[in-house]
């Protein structure tokens, strides 16, 4: 077989001075399934951006079907027969799902698009390539496996030859991500090649023929799949064993803080998020929520911290209802809320550390004297904080836009965990921050719950939800598949086949750990 | 006049052409309004441009003598004003809002600067003999009894604004560049990663719009009335605005809505006749905006809570299906 | 010293200096083309405001009424909501204000101190339908606010006309209001102050207000940044998401930020009647509408920098009139600067893109232009994942 694309010694550094790539060495067959792994952060994402001309390589040289190539932008790359599926849907909602497909390039008849042509080519795209959506269906009423489908005949319209999935399998069920398989297989019997980027490790066993992997920004090695194990290809990822190294003390659970009852949420376009989702929350644990990202973990926190109205349920903080009340009531009952979209909901950019640090208490005693803010009282707090977490900044008075992501999310922590919970509520609390910032925010958490906090833990990533929970919940589609009483019992497997549904225990099972 | 006789004007040929008529510069700068909103750059300077095409035309008009080439130099400055919104909007990353605001307070002081430069009088153009385009009879449909009456005859610029929402429709909904345009203001990265550039769709769009809100102005003052007056638009590009809301960024919608507010304001123009104070009279078409958008506001908000209520029933009743089928 | 040309603080201050400049540059270009004594109109324009002391007063009384409008923008754009309703604040309020002072018949300091009131409820009052609209159904403020501004005018001229107006009255206007009820001169009645008091007094009418803006300034600016309420508004306005996920309640936030804007805008119109016409006059309020925009962005948006803001306005304003009546150019030039100016101030990339450009230059190497997509920037469809 011979190499459709070369990448050669790439090296790419950000205006910020973050190196994404370091002299990585890519290569695909023609004709190929390639999956390229590596951890969150590795310079996956990086190298195909580049491969897909949205990013520039600082160094390093590109050989597409032995052709030394050059891209300014990603029509460059188009213009090479190389399409992409990004992680976060490029659709036009409005649109149907044809006017999608040939969106950017329509066939005209008159000056005028043609719309019988449109449809008409998108279906001939959708039987040939195996790929089944329904062309005159709008794209804002269609599910996630169904846009993917989109998204990939977007690039057949474009004549792609080498495609790159960007984690496509993220946001699908089991079902939807055999049916791509299924489809990724029938495109490379057509002759595409065909680069899937991913961390699960299960999947490259499946599907890839070759796998490479990558890992803080280098290239560890590329071998055929079916020469290694899963076990070599999670030390090849990350190095040292998958597990986290944190001591905990043992659990010392205490009593009821948190209960939920038959929760439910509806999203705004009729799907049903979460579905009779019931648990406890006790003091002194860290209950781990595990689950695939878009399974309703999300929802969960938004609803029960008052930012989402559920559409059925109970919820009770010390016997007293925080279900559909506001932020502020929420908080009152001792909630407080490490939220998942750090830059939306945790931070106002351009105000100050300090003012940033008081959201949730600028409004009683001591900040509030009087009628004025004690801004006195304000920059000692402030100070205080900045100094017991460690944040990175010559003073407080300076916006939170000129942190980097990692003390952002400290300010953040700083905030939640300086009120005092009574139950925290955690998601994604080390999501794309840098190691360090990541340690201490695992220490903290656990401190907190040792010294007897209620913890609610929401993340991707599977290790930390499995090494800082002492309980985990598994959740699928948003009900919830399983309990795991001794997280340090179960492993990732077990684990794996309640998250993607394939295993559920009964309601008997579950009862008597929730 | 009594109350009877004013309602039965309402009934008239006369009223119902001048709701036509009256509805004709808000059609204009809304069709404008809506191509800029659909690109995801809502133009906050028809007013303005309204303004300036007005000024321009009129002027052109009385120094050439000729009433084509004064359309063309107003349709040229409403461009310019727009493009100088894009610029700094797009390139220099000015708040639309405020740059829209500036573009705004340029037009009117600009426009009354260069009057008083040119006729002396800061007032009005009426001391300078301008024209105003021609008005068309319909062959045909003229000879009809009452419809003739009410469509025929009205300035050329009154059907070129009903025409254009059909050509706005086609423009947006059948063209290769107008379904680009809709698909920038709904996504803009995905329009990038296809190779829509971003940036220069949001300046043509906003060049259109300028070209419809100037037409709006020139049909103030070339065919309305025959003559440039301080602050012409009064308002009608805001309210051109508020009918691309209200019309739900529907071609047909905004143009629904634009007549809504034109019958509000040929209402208030009989309801003067009566012996109601005037200046009370006049608050009606811009009340009629205040309600219509909070009503527009109110209706979305509560349709929203309705398909929410919905889904849940629709919700509860899958579960408890469930239950039955299982027991 | 290095740190100071390169913080953010100087070249805010910079971007400022460098836009009113340009704004006056080009507002000389046009003086250019237009006049037949360029240089003569341009000189009364800048000079002409400090030439007399009764244009020195004339300047400030203008500067006063602008450094009000500039607080009330302060106020509801530092909470991020684009109402502009300052007009029909302000001309309500200066009717509230007359109808007080000309008819309650009280004594004169509380009557005056009424009139104040009135003028500022009715102000706050005038905001409570596009603010109600905009926080509970998310009605587009910028259009309500300016209808409601048309309404409140007509309203005004029909009141003042049905009304307030004497048969024997030449203008459209009420009665002079009785001296003791106007507002008295700012420089106080003190035996080392007698002779500058009645030049003051002979040539001007600078009144106490003076002491009202300065007040209201620094009220204004302990509002925004020292009471809880200021830090909700300004937190609303930085991030809406952000202040309600920390428990603000934004509704009444939004609601609060226009109606305490009203009552600023209701004293400016309670200066324009006690103070600057002493009577209720038709068109009181014409062109006022929009300055206080001006002055807010001009000057970042904080209070303390408003007065400053103002005066310079004020000036250009009131050096537009001497030269609109001492030579060929009329007073409207003013506003195309302002224009140009408040464009030029809002454009945050004109900086870094001009340093980028000269950068450029001197680099001498013509691939430094954007070719690429800027994807990042564009993100506002954001995902669409279900």
């Amino acid at each position: 077989m011979k190499p459709i694309v070369e990448m050669k010694n790439i090296v790419k550094i950000y205006d910020n001075g973050v190196v994404a790539n370091n002299g990585v060495n890519f290569t695909v067959n023609k004709g190929e399934i390639h999956a390229l792994v590596g951890e969150n952060g590795a310079g996956k994402s990086t190298l195909m951006k580049i491969l897909y001309g949205i990013e520039q390589p600082t160094e390093g040289e590109i050989i597409i079907d032995g052709q030394s190539v050059s891209f300014k932008s990603s029509l460059d790359a188009i213009d090479h027969k190389i399409g992409m599926v990004h992680q976060n849907f490029m659709l036009v909602p409005s649109f149907t799902v044809a006017a999608n497909v040939v969106l950017g390039n329509e066939p005209i008849k008159n000056g005028f698009i043609d719309k019988d042509q449109v449809l008409k080519v998108t279906k001939e795209l959708s039987d040939q390539f195996g790929l089944f959506v329904q062309p005159d269906a709008i794209v804002d009423g269609i599910n996630v496996g169904q846009r993917q489908r989109v998204e990939i005949l977007k690039t057949l319209y474009r004549k792609a030859e080498i495609l790159i999935l960007d984690e496509p399998t993220a946001v699908l069920t089991p079902q939807e991500t055999q049916d791509l398989f299924k489809a990724i297989r029938t495109l490379v019997q057509q002759g595409k090649t065909v680069i899937f980027i991913t961390h699960k490790l299960r999947e490259v066993k499946e599907i890839s023929d070759r796998v490479t992997v990558m890992r803080h920004g280098k290239m560890i090695g590329t071998v055929d799949t079916k020469d290694v194990t899963r076990e070599q290809m999670a030390n090849m990822m990350v190095g040292r064993e998958v597990f986290l190294n944190i001591t905990k003390p043992p659990m010392k659970r205490g009593e009821k803080r948190m209960e939920i009852k038959n929760l439910s949420y509806i999203s705004e376009t009729g799907r049903p998020v979460l579905q009779d989702v019931s648990f406890n929350l006790y003091a002194g644990e860290i209950l781990g929520i595990a689950g695939v990202e878009g399974n309703g973990q999300t929802e969960l926190v938004e609803v029960l911290t008052g930012l989402k109205r559920s559409a059925g349920g109970q919820a009770f903080v010390k016997g007293k209802s925080v279900l559909d009340h506001t932020p502020r009531e929420v908080r009152q009952q001792g909630v407080a809320h490490i939220p998942e979209d750090r830059l939306t909901n945790g931070v106002a950019l351009k105000e100050s550390i300090e003012e940033n640090l008081i959201v949730d208490r600028y409004f009683s005693a001591p900040y509030k004297k009087g009628m004025m803010l004690d801004y006195r009282l304000i920059e000692n707090k402030g100070k205080e904080l900045i100094k017991q977490f460690g944040i990175l900044t010559p003073n407080g008075k300076l916006p939170v836009e000129s942190l980097s992501g990692g003390n952002m999310q400290k300010v953040i922590v700083a905030r939640e965990f300086s009120s005092n919970p009574f139950v925290l509520i955690a998601s994604q609390p080390t999501r794309g921050i840098d190691v360090g910032a990541t340690e201490f925010i695992r220490e903290e958490l656990v401190r907190l719950r040792t010294a007897g906090c209620a913890v609610l833990l929401v993340s991707a990533d599977l290790s930390e939800v499995m090494s800082l929970s002492d309980r985990i919940v598994t959740l699928y589609e948003g009900r919830i598949t399983g309990v795991f009483p001794d997280a340090a019992k179960v492993g990732e497997d077990e684990l794996g086949l309640y998250m993607l549904g394939i295993k559920h225990q009964t309601n008997e099972e579950m009862e008597k750990f929730l | 006049m009594s109350l009877e006789t004013v309602i039965r004007s309402i009934f008239s040929t006369l009223f119902l052409a001048s709701v036509i008529r009256i509805s004709t510069p808000i059609i204009f700068p809304a069709m404008g309004g809506l191509i800029a909103v659909v690109t995801g750059v809502p133009n906050m300077a028809l007013e303005g441009i309204m303004n300036v095409g007005a000024f321009v035309g009129v002027m052109v008009s009385a120094y050439t003598g000729n009433v084509w080439l004064a359309i063309l130099a107003g349709i040229v400055a409403g461009v310019l004003m727009a493009l100088l919104l894009g610029l700094f909007h797009i390139y220099f990353k000015t708040n639309l809002f405020i740059g829209g605001l500036a573009v705004n307070l340029m037009a009117s002081g600009g426009t009354v600067f260069l009057l008083y430069i040119m006729t002396g009088d800061k007032g009005n153009s009426a001391s300078v003999k301008s024209l105003s385009v021609p008005n068309w009879e319909i062959p045909f449909f003229k000879d009809i009894p009452f419809l003739g009456d009410v469509i025929s005859g009205h300035p050329v610029f009154t059907y070129l604004a009903f025409l254009s929402v059909i050509l706005v429709y086609i423009f947006l909904y059948r063209t290769r560049f107008g379904t680009h345009l809709r698909a920038v203001g709904e996504n803009p990265e995905a329009a990038t990663t296809l190779g829509i550039d971003v940036k220069k769709s949001r300046m043509i769009a906003l060049a259109i719009s300028g070209v419809f809100a100037a037409l709006g102005g020139m049909n103030l003052s070339m065919a309305y009335l025959q003559f440039f007056q301080k602050e012409m638009a009064a308002g009608r590009g805001w309210i051109g605005i508020a009918a691309v809301h209200l019309g739900a960024r529907k071609p047909l919608g905004v143009l629904f809505a634009s007549i809504l507010f034109g019958f509000a304001d040929a209402i208030s123009n009989q309801l003067g006749s009566l012996n109601i104070p005037s200046q009370l009279v006049q608050t009606i078409p811009y009340i009629t905006t205040v309600v219509a958008l909070a009503v527009f506001a109110i209706q979305q908000r509560q349709a929203a809570l309705e398909r929410m209520k919905r889904y849940q029933k629709e919700h509860l009743e899958a579960i408890s299906a469930n239950a039955s089928k299982a027991e | 010293m290095k740190s100071f040309f390169e913080s953010k603080g100087f070249r805010e201050l910079l971007r400022i200096v460098l836009a009113v400049t340009i704004g006056l540059a080009l507002g000389f270009i046009i003086t250019l083309f237009v006049s037949k004594d360029p240089v003569g109109a341009y000189k009364s324009f800048l000079l002409g405001p400090i030439s007399r002391l009764n244009r020195i007063g004339d300047w400030l009384e203008e500067s006063l009424t602008l450094i009000l409008l500039g607080l009330v923008i302060c106020i509801v754009f530092g909470a991020s909501q684009w109402y502009i309703g300052v007009e029909g604040q302000m001309v309500l309020g200066a009717m509230a204000a007359g109808c007080v002072a000309l008819y309650v018949p009280i004594p004169p300091l509380p009557r005056i101190l009424l009139a104040f009131l009135a003028a500022m409820i009715v102000g706050a009052l005038w905001g409570l339908i596009p603010a109600l609209l905009k926080a509970y159904y998310n009605a587009n403020e910028l259009v309500t606010s300016l209808m409601m501004n048309t309404v409140a005018l007509k309203i005004f001229e029909y009141i003042l006309k049905a009304f307030i107006m004497t048969p024997k009255s030449r203008s459209i206007s009420s009665e002079l209001i009785e001296k003791p009820f106007r507002l008295p001169t700012f420089i106080p009645n003190l035996p080392f102050l007698q002779g500058i008091r009645e030049i003051w007094m002979k040539q001007t009418s600078v009144t106490i207000m003076v002491y009202i803006v300065i007040a209201a300034v620094i009220i204004v600016y302990y509002l925004l940044y020292k009471t809880p309420f200021g830090y909700e508004l300004r937190t609303v306005g930085l991030n809406t998401k952000f202040a309600h996920y920390g428990g603000i309640n934004v509704k009444r936030t939004i609601i609060m930020s226009i109606l305490v804007s009203g009552l600023v805008a209701g004293l400016a119109g309670a200066h324009l009647t006690l103070a600057i016409h002493n009577k209720i006059i038709s068109n009181m309020t014409s062109g006022l509408g929009f300055e206080g925009i001006n002055i807010a962005i001009l000057a970042g948006n904080n209070p303390l920098g408003v007065p400053i803001a103002g005066l310079l306005y004020g000036y250009l304003r009131a050096g537009s009139d001497v030269m609109e009546r001492s030579s060929d150019v009329s007073r409207e030039l003013v506003f195309v600067i302002q224009a140009m100016v408040l464009l030029l101030v809002t454009a945050e990339r004109l900086l870094p893109t001009i340093q980028k450009r000269v950068a450029d230059i001197k680099e001498n190497s013509e691939n430094g232009t954007n070719g690429k997509p800027d994807v990042k920037n564009v993100k506002e469809g954001d995902s669409h994942v279900a």
